[in-house]
Order: structure tokens, then C-alpha cells, then sequence
């Protein structure tokens, strides 16, 4: 396939070499950079006989020679937006909304405090040390992945962190932002959200270098609280994403996650929410899009702990070139969750007969009074649909063009305005390695136009 | 139509009964002899479904005290399936849905059981089919409706005809119809009520535990009872259900308070 | 009241098979080793090729591990202390069933199994293993009339050693699994079935597999050959004693078509589960597999598991020739302690392949019950379909229905589908038939045989009805 596997030995000399090569611990995250550093080098690394890691080969990751961030070890003070500032990340799309002048628009670098010299909203504060020693890896160790390769990775290096409070019955509106270059960016994000808090994060990863973005974001939702997350990380061929995204839920909250990647050489998202009584809905959107020899993963895990729970999850994949996508999504309802009603579909679109597919619905059911239900397909564009559009004289190309545009619309359409200027579908396909043009229709057999030298 | 010296069909004394630990009827009497259409009204918690449910033997319900009688047989003591063969029919305010059994299968085996008890011969597939069509016109059903499984994809207002039909195959004496109006629209309740009214005949006695009047307007009662608090209030004629219709149920409440300080 | 309580005190139907034969049987010493391998082989006179592969794969055996699969728990198998082989001390193959020790035709009569003239059943052709020793096979001569060869393995490889080289081993290598190893290694007796071109087995074809000794391993080893435009129907039962211990079932089961040919496998299995403690019952390791050598070749797996206490088994088809067909239609049920790791996988190999996956499972007690679906789709797939779905049927809140389908597609212009969904058997539906006069067990197995009747709709009839008996009586006790 043109790409070498990499090996448990690679990757473990990797690992020490980059924990060599990190900074001495600093700042607010000192302690947990110590003990992640002990943690990562005991750790076994993630290889293909592990069967989380099966079909992600970590081989990209590996060739990265990463510097940690010159920002890591400078500690130079933030650059935070002007409250109304329309920044020149990313082309606003014509008539969208901007994000309004309420809201809190943070830079994430890895290297310093996200907080310096920024002035809090109302109902936003920051969490003090004691609170800081509770709450943070609370959410982690509640869904089960403190421990994982990827979050040890991040407790390993990550020096700063963003932590924050929203106050109970407050509606706040937050911006992350995060382009990394050539360099190893640590993300490390903690967010309490008191009873009927109600927070919109958009955030945004990108990549413009040769480099790999990890991040840990926790979120703790007490009664009542709502998050709306839209996520969207558009990276380039060379460049890695690790990114877990742990999120509790106290009964009555809502959380909707919508999570759209493209163009990163190698990506692994991996949302792990758990109800921790029941009674709470929780909406799961997902859009991943490979071309080239991309591969991108979605590993998510949905655990009920207690009855009444509400699921619904849909993830999307459009495959292209030699590109693979995988998607796991488990679904645990244990005993004690009874009257869950879960629903969980994924639907991949495959363009190329060199792009892969592995696609794996997980449900572990216990309770008995339950509804769940899951479904999978997996096809190219429907020629039902391809010769309708023709017989109403539109050319081939752009028939196909605008299927695929359909299919990542029903995500991308989920985001929240703010995010949804970060990502055009055009930008999403065209911008980050994948074509948007003439695609694999079947009548006119192999793709011949694709950029990218299929 | 009341006749004195009709046969007493159902006889039911003291009866006291709980779900889980909550008490919800308080001593019910009530007397059904056959030829009877009597109407149950009440708010809701008054214990009306669970005067249905307690007849048909609902496994969540246990009777604490007074007794039941059946054609001078107790009735308490024979399980929900041998009630159903010996002729007490339930019509469900909510008929669950099953999913993977054949309506017109699970139909046919009821009438055979029906059937064997009465002394006479289980109808072989073809037979049935010829007798089930006949009765779909009771209900005005599209034999279409057969090939489902039960009460899937069905209607409210289908379910409920469903329902009947099985009144019309099963053939009992006593017929308890839990709500059987709720949910229907004017088209669909006239036909429920007509085909009701069809099945009920001299030898047999109608229970309609009901919520509002419209139904009794299709359906003359002999007896109306008024039910509250899990005991029957008040008992009363076809007039006492105009009276609730206007005065509504607040009455109701001084009657209970009054009982309960004398 | 939940429905288990409900039920209250119906009695667990005893596993009315679980009595044991006593017959002289000759057994060789427990444990496993290259002399062992080398003994079974001379014990049944076999051609040097067949010593050979035998020998190959306990090599092959020796560098490979066991499989751990995190959904089973099971204490670690002993291989050293088990018994490799025994056979009811009658020598050769019966030339006439008035020869077979008569205690051995009336195990088979208890069984249900009639092998005598007079009582066998006449459109059912039997082979009848007893401990992994095929003692008869009827209507061998009226099969033979028609080109059909249907005989013990060990029979066919003195008298067809050019069919049996040429074709075991070739969908089911030995080096396939940690199993197929073992088994290629020290099978002992299995059926062969060869069906010659153009002909439709005119009888249905049967193996009745019946384990009697506590401590011996069964390894069976089953070939099924259907040449160009042949078809044949084929059904597995088996049965074994109840005893305390565990048994160690480790099979193979090769199938091949050619063009146009067609072989229907059908499976009701009924093994000992273990008590309602989870005490004894059989480890049950199977490899099962069809090649769909030919175009439009077409191989269709029918099973109703019920049994054993650990079962790990995916019939699956690779399905090489174009437009050829794979279908998996299968109830699993499981209760008390049982689990079961199964499902099936499905190889799309060659261009406009179909394949079909019911799966339907039945969780009851405190049994684990998962379904465990691979589809691949190759890039030579083109035109490729997929259709899959899973129903879990819980009964009671502490069984579990697992579900991971897994899903690989390598070509654009297939399609694969996928559906799955839960449901329960619940107080309500089993209060509404009663309500209606239906008797509670009648009314168990109403919704029971709704849930599943997609696929017993796929069984040969004579298995449909037992199958519906079984999985009732398999369920009392369970819903309460």
C-alpha cells in the first residue's frame, strides 16, 4: 500500500526519545507531566495486535521528528482576541454569522497560559488550584481512558491548561483556536459546567506543518447544564491528530458533539461520554473525510449508568484515493440502565477502489427494557440518485459533486454557526488533500482526475 | 336491558387490591347480570383500569381482600388464561404491540382455546380463515390487517378494532372495555361502539369503563357508577352521565370527604 | 413483579439425553505428543499422505498460542490431560447394521435416531458417530446408485484417497487457527459427502454426532464436495451426557462448490450446557467454512445453537466465484451461565457476490450472548452486496446480547448494510396473549418463534418443528 507499518519497537523508541527531548516539568500541569512521563514510558504502546488499534497504523506518527513547541518552554502570554475581532483564521463563509461580539475567543498553544491578560465574561471563572486537584482527570478516570496511550502522551507533555467554570444558569459562548506548525502542540482542556449552565464551544485544530496535535479535553455537566461542541480540526497530509474528548453527564443535561475532520495524515478522535445516572441525552454528530494515503479513525464509547438515557448518534465518512477510514462506535447499557433508548448509525461513502472502509458498531446490553438499535452501510454515490440530477441537466461532475456535498451536509449543518464558517465544504474536501471534483460514478469506472495521483 | 331474574354473571364483593405497595381499590361491589351494559366513570387514578386489570388476573396486581365470582365460580383463582377461556374478555386501553407473531396466527390459537373449552372442535387453518373474514365486518378491518404481527404499525384507532374483533371471535359473557373510546376519532368510535353493540346480546354483560360520555351516547347503558378513590361512589342511570358530563367531577370530592368523616 | 418473578417455579426441563452408554471402549492414555499423533494414524491404517498432514499440523500446532478472546472467560484448557482417542471396541465398519452391537443401535433409538430397517427414517440418510467413531451409515447402497459418495472420513480415505487429498485441507488450512491446528492434527472421524456433476442428492444427508465418554476431546473432521451443478442438504445434530466436567469439542467443517452447485448445512445442536450453576458442559470450538470455488455457487449455513457452555464458532463463505451466494441464518440462545461468542463472516472475494446474515440471539439467565459479524469486501468486489441483521431478544435484566459487526470494504461500487436492534420479551405481550387464553409456555413460545422465524423459515422441515421444541424447552425455567 506505499506505507510502511510501524512497529512495537519504533514506537517505543520514539516515545523515549521524544520524552528525552521534552522540557523539565512547569507550570500549573507540573505534577501530572511527571507522573504522565513515568506512565508513558511503562506503557505499551498502541500496535495492531491490540484490537482497539487494529486498523490505525501509527506509521506517520512515528516519522514525525517533533520538537516540542518553542512555545512550550517560552511561556509567552496569550494572544487573545479582541471581543469583536474577526480574525483572519479561516474565510468566513458569506453570510454566516460571525461568533457574536459575547464571545470568548481563547488561543491555544500549548506553550502558554490561554488565560493571560484576558478579561472573563460574566458567569465564566477560572478554577483554583484545590479545585483543579479534584476536578481535573475526574471526567477521564469516569469513562474509563485515564490511561490511555494517547492521554498519557498528553499528561506527559502538556504544560498549560485551560480550565474553567461556568456558573449555573449562565449562557456562555467560547472560541478555541489551535493552529499548530511543525511542532508537538499539547492541548489539555477542563470545563465545569454547574447546574443549567449552558455553554457553545466552537473550536477549531488545524495544522500547517509537519507536526501532531494532542488533545484532552474533560467536561463535567451538572443537572440541567447544556454543551453544544462543535469541533472541527482540518489538518494537512503530514500532520497527526490525537484528540480524547471525555465528557460527564449528570442527569437533565444535554450534550450535542459534532465533530468534523479532515486532511490530517493521521487522525484519532476518540469521544467518550458517560451518563453517570442516566436520565440525559446525549447527540452525537460525526464527519471524517480521507484521501491520499489518509487515515482517520473515530473510536467513541457511550456508557449508561443509570435508566432513562437517550442516545443518538450518527457518524459520516467519505473515503477517497488510498484513504481509510475507521469507526468504532461502543454502546454499553448495563443492568441498572433500563428504558435507554439509544440509536446509532454510520454511513460511509466510499469513492475510490483504493480507499478502505472498516466500520464497527459495538453494543453490550444488559437491561432488558431497553431500545437500541444501530445500523451501517457502506456505498459508493447512488446511481438512482447521479442519473436524476443528469435528467435534470446537470453534467456528471458536478452531479456527483453535489451528492457528496449532501452527504456531509446532514453533519455539517449540525454546527454550530460559529464553527460552521470554519468549514466550507469545499475547504473540506479541496483544501486538505481530497478532490471535490469529478468522482467515482459507476459508469465511468477508475477515477482518472483525482490530484492527489491515486 | 334490565331484567331482574337474569343470571348473575359477575358478582364482585369487598374487593380490595395494590400495586406494588400502593393501594388503589378500597372495597368495589359491583353486580353484572346478564344482558347488562354497564358504564364505570371516573377520574383518572380512580382505579378504573385497575378494576379491569385485577379481573383479568395482571400479574402486577394483588387482591387483598373480598372476592369474585364468575358464574358462580371464583374467579380470582383461575390464572389470566383460563379467564380468557371460560369467557371474561379484556379490551386494553393501550394493546401492546408484538412484534414477530402473526396477528392472524395468535387470533386463530385464542379461538381454538376459546373453543375447546366450549366443547367444540378447534378450526383447522382454512376454517378459520373463512370465520375470521367473516367477523373482520364486525370492525370493517382490511383483511390486510392479518398478515401483521400483532397491533404493529397499528393505529389507535386499529388496535382498538383489533381488539374488538377478538370480542367477536373469542365470543364471552363478560366484556371489560378498558377506555375503549380513547384516541378515537368520531369515524372509528362509531364503529367500535357498533360493533360493541352488536356483540352484546341477552346472555351476555358489557363493562365499559369509560372517561367521558361520548361513548355512552353510541352505547345506551343500563347502569352507570361513578368510581373514586378505588370504590364505587355512586350508582345511577343513563342520566348520571349527563349530570358528570355538566357538573364535572368535583362533586365527587365532597362526596368522598363526607364519607370519610362519617 | 418482573417476568422472572412472575413465572415463579417452573421446573427446568431436564436434558433428557444426558444418559451415558456403557460399552467397552478402547482408549488410548491421556495426553498429546508426536507419538500420539503417529498411534490414532496406524489405529485407523491410514495412507501415508494423511500421516503426513497430520504431522505438519501438530508441528504447526506447537508454534501457535491460544486464542484469548476478551468476551469469553474460561479456565485455561489442559491439553495434556485429555484423551485423543476412543472407540466402541467393534473394529470395522459394519458390513450390515445386524453386526453393530446392539447397545449402540439403541442409543441411537433413545436418541431419536432410529438406524434399524424398520424404524429409520426414510428421507433422511444417517451417519451415526459414536465418540468420534462413525459406527453406521444408511442407505449408503440407494445414494451410491446415484453417484453420491456419503461415508465416514476414515472410510473415504481407503476408498477415495484421491478425493480426500485433493480436497481436505484446502478451505480450512490447518495453520487457519490455534483449533483447526489441533484438529488436523488428531481428528478421528467425521463424514464425507461427495456429490458427482449434475446431481441433486436425491435424500437429505445427516450426521449424528454422539459424545459418550467424559474425558475424550472430540475432533471431527466433516468434507462436503458438491461438483459442478450438484446440491445437497445436509444436517449436523449432536447431543452428549451430562457429566461435571468440561469437554473439549474441537471440529472442522470444509465445504466446497463448484459452478452452479449448491449445499445447505443445517445445524440444530443440542450439547449439554452445564447446570443451572454453570457446572460442566461442552467447550465447543468449531471452524467452520465454505469456499464458493465456482461462479454462481451457493452456500447456506442454517443453525439454532441451544447448547454447550462455551461456544466460539462463525461458519463463514469466502466467496470467490462470481455472483456466487453466502447465507448465515442463526438462532442463538442462551441461558444460566452460557455464553457464546458466534456469528459469521463473510469473504467477498469475486465480482456481483451476495451474501445474507441473520442472525437472531436469545439471552436469558445470566448467559452472554454475542454475535461477532465480519463482511469484507475485497477490491475485486465489484457489484459486491451485503445485507446483515442482528435481533437480540433479552430476557430478564442479567443476560447480556452483545453485538460487534464489523465491517471491511475495500470497493466502491458494493454495498453493505448492516441493521441491528433489541427487544425483550415482556410481561405485557405474555399478559396480552394470556389474556386471550393462550397458556403462559404457549405464549413463550409464540414470541419466541416470531422473533426467530426468519430463520427457521431457512430449515429443512423435519428441523423447523424441533427446533421450535427446543428452544422452548430450552427456555423454561428462564423466563422466571
Amino acid at each position: 500500500m506505499g506505507m510502511s507499518t510501524v512497529s512495537a519497537k519504533s514506537l517505543a523508541s520514539w516515545t523515549s526519545d521524544l520524552l528525552a527531548r521534552l522540557p523539565a516539568p512547569s507550570g500549573p500541569l507540573a505534577a501530572v507531566q511527571g507522573r504522565g512521563r513515568g506512565a508513558l514510558a511503562a506503557l505499551q504502546g498502541p500496535s495492531r495486535r491490540q484490537e482497539a488499534w487494529r486498523f490505525t497504523d501509527l506509521a506517520l506518527l512515528v516519522g514525525l521528528n517533533l520538537n516540542p513547541s518553542a512555545a512550550l518552554s517560552s511561556g509567552s502570554a496569550a494572544d487573545g482576541f479582541a471581543a469583536d475581532g474577526a480574525g483572519t483564521d479561516g474565510a468566513a463563509l458569506p453570510g454566516t454569522s460571525q461568533s457574536g461580539p459575547d464571545t470568548l475567543r481563547l488561543k491555544l498553544d500549548g506553550g502558554s497560559d490561554p488565560l493571560a491578560g484576558v478579561v472573563l465574561p460574566a458567569g465564566v471563572s477560572p478554577l483554583s488550584e484545590s479545585e483543579l486537584v479534584l476536578a481535573l482527570g475526574h471526567t477521564l478516570a469516569a469513562t474509563g481512558c485515564e490511561q490511555h496511550w494517547p492521554v498519557e502522551l498528553n499528561h506527559a507533555s502538556a504544560s498549560q491548561l485551560l480550565a474553567l467554570r461556568i456558573a449555573s444558569r449562565s449562557q456562555v459562548s467560547l472560541e478555541l483556536v489551535s493552529d499548530a506548525a511543525a511542532e508537538l502542540r499539547p492541548l489539555r482542556v477542563l470545563l465545569i459546567l454547574e447546574e443549567k449552565a449552558q455553554l457553545q464551544l466552537c473550536q477549531r485544530l488545524t495544522a500547517t506543518g509537519a507536526g501532531l496535535t494532542s488533545l484532552v479535553l474533560e467536561a463535567h455537566l451538572g443537572r440541567g447544564a447544556r454543551l453544544e461542541h462543535g469541533l472541527v480540526a482540518l489538518g494537512q497530509p503530514d500532520a497527526a491528530l490525537l484528540a480524547h474528548l471525555a465528557l460527564e453527564q449528570e442527569p437533565e443535561s444535554h450534550v450535542s458533539l459534532v465533530a468534523v475532520s479532515a486532511g490530517w495524515g493521521v487522525s484519532r478522535l476518540e469521544p467518550r461520554i458517560v451518563q453517570v445516572d442516566g436520565s440525559a441525552t446525549t447527540t452525537l454528530r460525526g464527519l471524517q473525510v480521507v484521501a491520499g494515503d489518509q487515515i482517520a479513525d473515530t473510536h467513541s464509547h457511550m456508557a449508561f449508568g443509570g435508566p432513562e438515557g437517550q442516545l443518538d448518534q450518527l457518524h459520516k465518512a467519505v473515503a477517497d484515493g488510498r484513504g481509510r477510514s475507521v469507526f468504532n462506535g461502543a454502546v454499553r447499557v448495563p443492568r441498572a440502565a433500563q428504558r435507554t433508548n439509544a440509536a446509532q448509525l454510520s454511513r460511509s461513502l466510499l469513492l475510490s477502489d483504493r480507499a478502505r472502509i472498516d466500520t464497527k458498531p459495538e453494543l453490550e446490553i444488559v437491561a432488558d427494557d431497553v431500545r437500541c438499535a444501530h445500523g451501517a452501510t457502506v456505498s459508493c454515490l447512488q446511481l438512482d440518485e447521479l442519473f436524476y440530477l443528469q435528467s435534470r441537466g446537470i453534467a456528471a461532475d458536478q452531479a456527483s459533486a453535489l451528492l457528496k456535498r449532501a452527504f456531509c451536509e446532514e453533519v455539517l449543518r449540525e454546527l454550530p454557526a460559529a464553527a460552521r464558517r470554519w468549514c466550507s465544504f469545499e475547504s473540506l474536501l479541496a483544501a486538505h488533500g481530497a478532490d471535490a471534483g469529478p468522482a467515482t460514478a459507476v459508469e465511468s469506472g477508475r477515477d482518472d482526475l483525482e490530484g492527489e495521483g491515486a | 336491558m334490565i331484567r331482574p331474574d337474569a343470571d348473575v354473571l359477575l358478582e364482585i364483593s369487598g374487593l380490595h387490591a395494590r400495586v406494588e405497595d400502593k393501594v388503589i381499590l378500597n372495597g368495589v361491589d359491583l353486580t353484572l347480570r346478564a344482558g347488562e351494559i354497564h358504564a364505570v366513570m371516573g377520574r383518572n387514578g380512580s382505579g378504573k383500569s385497575t378494576l379491569s386489570k385485577v379481573l383479568a388476573g395482571h400479574p402486577a396486581y394483588t387482591v387483598t381482600a373480598g372476592t369474585v365470582t364468575y358464574r358462580g365460580q371464583n374467579l380470582l383463582e383461575l390464572s389470566p388464561e383460563e379467564r380468557a377461556r371460560v369467557g371474561v374478555f379484556l379490551g386494553f386501553q393501550y394493546p401492546v404491540e408484538i412484534p414477530g407473531v402473526s396477528n392472524l396466527e395468535f387470533l386463530r390459537v385464542a379461538t381454538n382455546a376459546r373453543r375447546v373449552q366450549l366443547g367444540q372442535e378447534e378450526l383447522d387453518t382454512f376454517a378459520f380463515e373463512d370465520l375470521v373474514h367473516e367477523r373482520l365486518k364486525v370492525v370493517q378491518m382490511d383483511p390486510a390487517f392479518l398478515d401483521r404481527s400483532v397491533n404493529e404499525g397499528f393505529s389507535g384507532g386499529e388496535k382498538k378494532r383489533n381488539e374488538i374483533l377478538q370480542m367477536a371471535l373469542l365470543e364471552p359473557l363478560v366484556a371489560i372495555l378498558d377506555e375503549t373510546d380513547s384516541g378515537l376519532d368520531i369515524d372509528a368510535l362509531r364503529i367500535v361502539a357498533a360493533g360493541v353493540s352488536q356483540l352484546a346480546t341477552a346472555d351476555t354483560t358489557t363493562l365499559l369503563i369509560t372517561h367521558y360520555q361520548r361513548l355512552l351516547e353510541a352505547i345506551t347503558p343500563d347502569f352507570v357508577h361513578v368510581m373514586a378513590a378505588g370504590r364505587i361512589l355512586r350508582t345511577g342511570g343513563r342520566e348520571l352521565a349527563l349530570e358528570l358530563e355538566e357538573r364535572g367531577y368535583d362533586w365527587v370530592d365532597q362526596e368522598l370527604a363526607a364519607l370519610e368523616l362519617g | 413483579m418482573t417476568t422472572a418473578a412472575s413465572v415463579g417455579d417452573l421446573v427446568s426441563q431436564p436434558y433428557k439425553y444426558g444418559f451415558v452408554t456403557d460399552i467397552e471402549t478402547e482408549k488410548i492414555p491421556k495426553g498429546l505428543s508426536e507419538d500420539v499423533v503417529r498411534l490414532i494414524s496406524s489405529k485407523k491404517d491410514e495412507p501415508a499422505f494423511l500421516l503426513d498432514f497430520r504431522l505438519r499440523a501438530y508441528r504447526q500446532w506447537l508454534q501457535m498460542e491460544t486464542p484469548d478472546w476478551a468476551a469469553l472467560g474460561y479456565p485455561t484448557i489442559d491439553f495434556q490431560n485429555i484423551i485423543y482417542y476412543a472407540a466402541p471396541k467393534q473394529r470395522d465398519k459394519k458390513a450390515s447394521l445386524d453386526e453393530v452391537d446392539p447397545k449402540l443401535l439403541e442409543t441411537f433409538d433413545k436418541l431419536g435416531i432410529p438406524l434399524s430397517e424398520q424404524k429409520r427414517l426414510t428421507n433422511v440418510a444417517v451417519d451415526a458417530v459414536f465418540d468420534s467413531v462413525s459406527i453406521a451409515t444408511t442407505y449408503k447402497e440407494k445414494l451410491a446408485e446415484h453417484g453420491v459418495i456419503f461415508c465416514s472420513i476414515s472410510e473415504a480415505v481407503k476408498e477415495h484417497p484421491e478425493l480426500i487429498e485433493r480436497y481436505l485441507g484446502t478451505v480450512v488450512p490447518s495453520n487457519d487457527n490455534y483449533y483447526s491446528a489441533l484438529n488436523s492434527a488428531v481428528f478421528s472421524d467425521g463424514s464425507f459427502v461427495f456429490i458427482p456433476k449434475g446431481v441433486e442428492c436425491p435424500m437429505e444427508l445427516s450426521t449424528y454426532f454422539r459424545i459418550n465418554s467424559g474425558d475424550t476431546g472430540q475432533f471431527e473432521r466433516t468434507l462436503i464436495v458438491a461438483e459442478e451443478g450438484a446440491s445437497v442438504s445436509y444436517l449436523e445434530g449432536c447431543t452428549a451426557p451430562m457429566f461435571d466436567t468440561n469437554q473439549l469439542h474441537a471440529a472442522v467443517v470444509e465445504l466446497v462448490v463448484l459452478d452452479d452447485a449448491s449445499i445447505k448445512y443445517s445445524t440444530v445442536q443440542n450439547w449439554y450446557a452445564g447446570d443451572e450453576h454453570g457446572v460442566g458442559g461442552i467447550y465447543n470450538f468449531v471452524t467452520k467454512r465454505g469456499h464458493c470455488r465456482g461462479d454462481r455457487s451457493k452456500i447456506s449455513w442454517t443453525q439454532v445453537e441451544t447448547g454447550s457452555a462455551i461456544t466460539w464458532k462463525y461458519p463463514s463463505c469466502v466467496l470467490q466465484g462470481a455472483d456466487s451466494v453466502g447465507e448465515f441464518y442463526s438462532v442463538a440462545l442462551t441461558n444460566n451461565y452460557q455464553q457464546a461468542d458466534t456469528g459469521s463472516k463473510m469473504v467477498h472475494v469475486g465480482p456481483r457476490t451476495r451474501s445474507t446474515i441473520v442472525s437472531k440471539g436469545i439471552s436469558a439467565g445470566h448467559s452472554a450472548n454475542s454475535y461477532r459479524g465480519l463482511v469484507q469486501i475485497g477490491p475485486k468486489a465489484v457489484g459486491a452486496r451485503n445485507y446483515s441483521q442482528c435481533d437480540s431478544m433479552l430476557i430478564g435484566d442479567q443476560a447480556a446480547a452483545n453485538t460487534y459487526p464489523y465491517i471491511r470494504s475495500q470497493q466502491p461500487l458494493a454495498s453493505v448494510e448492516h441493521e441491528a436492534s433489541t427487544c425483550r420479551m415482556s410481561e405485557d405481550q405474555l399478559f396480552y396473549l394470556q389474556s386471550r387464553g393462550i397458556a403462559f409456555e404457549e405464549a413463550v413460545s409464540m414470541m419466541v418463534s416470531g422473533f426467530c422465524r426468519d430463520v427457521f423459515n431457512q430449515l429443512p422441515m423435519e428441523f423447523a418443528a424441533e427446533a421450535d421444541k427446543l428452544l422452548a424447552l430450552k427456555l423454561e425455567g428462564s423466563v422466571g
